[in-house]
């Protein structure tokens, strides 16, 4: 595998960035709902009944919460009645999430490139599944890995056209985070990282979204990893990278065989959990 | 710096205000305020207040020289433009570089002028001490408990939400044979025995809304074995998370079958393995539909002469003869029947769904099994047993009940015969409840000395005086009225009340003689004759009749204790042990009743005995000129050197003949009848008055 080099900035990006940062700005005024939730959730002071109160008044957005806690996913067999038990169950992290989902109309799927979802819940699956090996929390890493390629859906909804061709040509990670960068500037990776900040988040979670793309960054690695359990079940054509390599040594290919297994049973009901 | 600037809410302001504002925002030491430009196409500071200077450690000359971006190390200088925004303020969290080379996590807030062409960017560390330190007191916690649990024996699970786990240990990835990989998430889940994951998860949800829960649940092995534990839950809180659980698992498969083993053998004969008397009160309990809708039968087996089985070829092949038969119960009964050993030689057979016929087919079943010859100890057997059947009816209120008309109905087959097989019939059933309502009362009775003794005299033949009572139980039922002794001794010797009826005749005698002794002096009888029945001939009998003595202060003279021939011939050797001990004490011994019985003379000469008792019968004979048997054993006893009291003396004539025939004593209704205690006390006053 070829080192990575960090995204950066073109010199003469062919497509205006500014609108698309300015569009990160508009959207917590159309959604202001979900993003009280996003600018709360992440208080250590928050509380189930606080979000659930909130969540209360967007009907849909508290439906799929619902609708995910009596999922497989969490097991609970259907036991989830009240709308604050369910924030208690999925998790306040999980609950911003889908407020973020919401708010950057994520959940419209005939506004995103193929096959984005299917993605993002492997890329989730596999990161919170990972994460243990990772030191890292797996509820936490679900999250990350949902909201991972928000910045693929702010530069399609920004340069559908564009954006769905550079999405088809290039089906690597480097390919798709290189072109990116050539195209706007920024890598996709890199301006999700940019939003999720600008909202407040966590910098747990921006850190493995800056350094996703240094092979020598242990901070990158279990997103990295996450990539590539991702493609290698949601693309046919994927070219398999040694997971040593991209793991920074925290997986063998023996490991990833339950993990792929998992994530494949795991994928569609998350999906349909989340997107309804 | 301009002198006037715009502000947001457009207001104008002075130049003394913006100048007081710009020189406390330099002289400030909480922020390090830099203010950012272009200059010839590069992004540079081109002021920073004391505070930065400080930071940085870079004087202002230093800093004018240096690229902005340099600064910020995490950030190319092209990503500079995502922080240093025209048309908004934006806030990042970076490195900012030092002049040392040491780099600090800062909060960068980068805001742009009203022009759009020049930033403030403030620098608020967030490393500072008491951070690193709570961070570092976390870690440090974190650390432990991951140690804690990961090192701990105990099987330990830790969830962050619902139901899906963050963390599980060694312990038990061992319990279940799978990797944390697997058990990770809700894959723990399947674990749990199907039929156990309901009460889990019901227990896990009731903790994750707060507080603690424990379920029982079988967790299965990844190589298919069981083991049963009890998984206690505390609900966890992550403060920015939400709620969770900490699941320790205890391992109780072996405790259990421990208990289990206790409770087969609590519940089970240890001979022949089968359940015992509380099982099987359990078992019908449990099966027992009040109304009869259970058309449960029982079937009660008592096994023929075991008793001469055991004392002829020895305990070891009673034992063995029993065995046997609970194997060959077992293996006639329909599965599902229960066969219960209910004590001694007793076993009860439950059947359920069935009707008397049905019970009755069993029945012969189980008496035909049991006919096989088998051998024990050299000696070819056929085993047969006396069987009772009680089908349940709605006369059944309860399940005892029904175990006790099977008893009932056994006693019927016993007493017609060997081998015989008996259905308990209502006649029967009426009259077996009758005498149990009895028997409850004269407990009741005996408990609250409701049963009452009068005083017969007894004559001597010498002078015609009377020197001695005979003491007779009473007693006068509430509802029934009179009940003759004939029935209620009998009755107390069958239940096991003898023994405490026997007892309370003693010590009323005894108190009462000593009331007598006080009240009447040398007009008290001098002897009071006490009937013991044959259950209480036993080794505590002595001691009763002292502590009773020593209790109202009598001498042992003063007592005599009467006995059937039946009841010394039951077994003469220890029989003869007691009335020595009797002798011993200065107690006198009687035999009530003689010649009714079955004596044998060569005993009798060996037993130490003062007296016999001519039976009111062969007194009877007199007056038919049948003076034989009585004098036959008025000469015995004469020849024993006994002395004789003669009971039923009806007429004069006999009182005379009895004289002629040397008898000592005389009792009898023509000379007088059983008298209540005051009556009696008159009567001995006026006899003494005028004797």
């Amino acid at each position: 595998m070829t080192s990575l080099a960090t995204p950066t900035l073109a010199v003469a990006p062919v497509f205006d960035l500014e609108r698309v940062l300015a569009s990160i700005d508009t959207m917590a005024a159309q959604r202001p709902v979900a993003a009280q939730i996003v600018s709360i959730a992440n208080s250590d002071d928050a509380s189930a009944g606080e979000l659930s109160r909130i969540l209360a008044s967007d009907v849909a957005l508290a439906g799929r919460v619902m609708k995910l806690a009596n999922s497989a996913f969490y097991g609970m067999r259907g036991r989830v009645t009240s709308l604050q038990f369910a924030v208690t169950v999925i998790g306040f992290a999980t609950v911003r999430t889908m407020a973020t989902v919401a708010l950057t109309d994520l959940d419209d799927e005939s506004r995103l490139p193929e096959d984005f979802w299917e993605t993002s819940t492997s890329l989730a699956l596999a990161a919170s599944t990972l994460a243990p090996r990772f030191a890292e929390r797996p509820q936490d890493a679900l999250c990350l890995g949902l909201l991972a390629q928000m910045g693929v859906a702010l530069l399609h909804h920004n340069d559908p056209d564009g954006y769905g061709e550079l999405w088809t040509a290039e089906r690597s990670f480097d390919g798709r985070r290189a072109a990116e960068v050539q195209r706007y500037g920024i890598s996709a990776l890199r301006l999700t990282s940019v939003a999720l900040e600008q909202w407040g988040f966590p910098i747990g979670m921006l850190v493995p979204l800056k350094q996703v793309g240094d092979l020598s960054s242990f901070s990158g690695a279990l997103l990295r990893s996450a990539f590539e359990v991702a493609a290698r079940l949601v693309d046919r054509h994927h070219e398999e990278l040694p997971i040593e390599r991209v793991s920074c040594g925290q997986l063998r290919e023996r490991d990833l065989a339950p993990v792929l297994e998992q994530v494949r049973t795991d994928a569609a009901e998350l999906r349909q959990a989340l997107l309804g | 710096m301009p002198a006037r600037t715009r502000v947001v809410d457009e207001h104008e302001v002075s130049a003394e205000i913006v100048a007081t504002v710009f020189h406390g925002v330099r002289v400030s030491d909480a922020m390090a305020i830099l203010v950012v430009e272009p200059v010839d196409g590069v992004l540079r500071v081109s002021w920073g207040n004391e505070k930065a200077v400080g930071l940085l450690g870079l004087a202002l000359e230093d800093l004018r020289a240096l690229a902005f971006h340099v600064l910020l190390p995490s950030l190319s200088p092209a990503e500079l433009k995502l922080l240093l925004r025209r048309e908004r303020a934006v806030s990042m969290a970076l490195p900012v570089r030092c002049a040392s080379g040491a780099v600090v996590d800062c909060a960068v807030t980068a805001v742009p002028s009203a022009a759009g062409r020049r930033w403030s960017v403030r620098l608020r560390s967030t490393a500072n001490e008491t951070e690193r330190a709570l961070r570092a007191t976390a870690d440090a916690s974190e650390r432990r408990f991951s140690t804690l649990t990961e090192r701990s024996p105990v099987p330990t699970l830790l969830s962050e939400q619902g139901m899906r786990l963050a963390h599980v240990n060694d312990a038990f990835c061992t319990l279940v044979g799978a990797q944390a990989e697997q058990l990770l998430g809700t894959g723990w889940m399947t674990t749990v025995h199907p039929e156990d994951l309901d009460g889990v998860i019901e227990q896990a949800v009731a903790v994750l809304d707060g507080g603690e829960g424990e379920a029982r649940a079988r967790l299965v092995h990844d190589d298919g074995g069981v083991r049963t534990t009890v998984i206690r839950f505390s609900h966890l809180f992550t403060p920015g998370v939400g709620a969770g659980f900490v699941a320790t698992i205890e391992d109780v498969t072996d405790r259990l079958a421990f208990e289990a083993r206790l409770a087969h053998q609590a519940n089970h004969d240890p001979l022949t393995g089968l359940p015992n008397r509380t099982l099987l009160a359990d078992h019908v309990i449990d099966h027992f539909t009040p109304g009869g809708g259970g058309r449960l039968a029982c079937i009660f087996l008592d096994l023929d002469d075991f008793k001469v089985v055991n004392d002829s070829l020895g305990h070891a092949a009673g034992d063995e003869l029993l065995v046997e038969v609970a194997r060959r119960l077992r293996a006639t009964v329909r599965p599902g029947d229960l066969v219960a050993r209910f004590g001694g030689d007793e076993f009860v057979v439950v059947a359920e769904d069935v009707d008397e016929d049905d019970a009755v087919a069993l029945a012969e079943r189980i008496g035909a099994a049991l006919r096989d010859p088998m051998t024990l100890g050299g000696v070819d057997v056929r085993p047969t047993a006396s069987v009772g059947v009680t089908v349940q009816t709605a006369e059944h209120v309860a399940a005892e009940e029904l175990i006790r008309d099977c008893d009932i109905a056994m006693y019927q087959a016993k007493a017609g015969g060997k081998g015989r097989i008996t259905v308990l019939d209502q006649h029967a059933r009426a009259e077996a409840r009758d005498k149990l309502r009895l028997v409850a009362d004269l407990r009741d009775a005996i408990e609250r000395r409701e049963i009452r003794c009068v005083y017969q005299p007894i004559f001597s033949t010498a002078d015609g005086q009377p020197v001695a009572v005979e003491t007779l139980a009473r007693w006068e039922h509430p509802e029934r009225g009179p009940i003759s002794p004939v029935t209620f001794v009998p009755l107390a010797e069958e239940t096991g009340l003898v023994s405490g009826l026997g007892l309370l005749v003693l010590d009323e005698t005894c108190r009462q003689l000593a009331e007598w002794d006080a009240q009447l002096g040398e007009a008290a009888p001098g002897r009071a004759n006490v009937n013991v029945s044959a259950l209480q001939l036993d080794a505590h009998l002595t001691g009763h009749v002292q502590s009773a003595l020593e209790r109202h202060g009598l001498r042992p003279h003063r007592l005599s204790i009467e006995l059937t021939e039946s009841a010394l011939m039951k077994d003469p050797a220890s029989a003869r042990e007691v009335l020595q001990q009797l002798r011993a004490l200065g107690v006198q011994v009687s035999i009530d009743d003689f010649g009714t019985g079955y004596s044998s003379l060569a005993y009798l000469r060996h037993l130490p005995l003062d007296c016999l008792k001519v039976d009111r019968s062969f007194v009877a004979e007199l007056a038919d000129g049948h003076p034989e048997i009585t004098s036959a054993i008025i000469a015995l006893a004469g020849s024993l050197g006994l002395c004789t009291v003669a009971e039923g003396v009806e007429t004069l004539e006999q009182a005379e003949e009895l004289t002629r025939l040397g008898a000592t004593y005389l009792q009898g209704f023509s000379l007088a009848e059983p008298l209540s205690a005051a009556d009696a006390t008159t009567w001995f006053a006026e006899a003494g008055a005028t004797g």
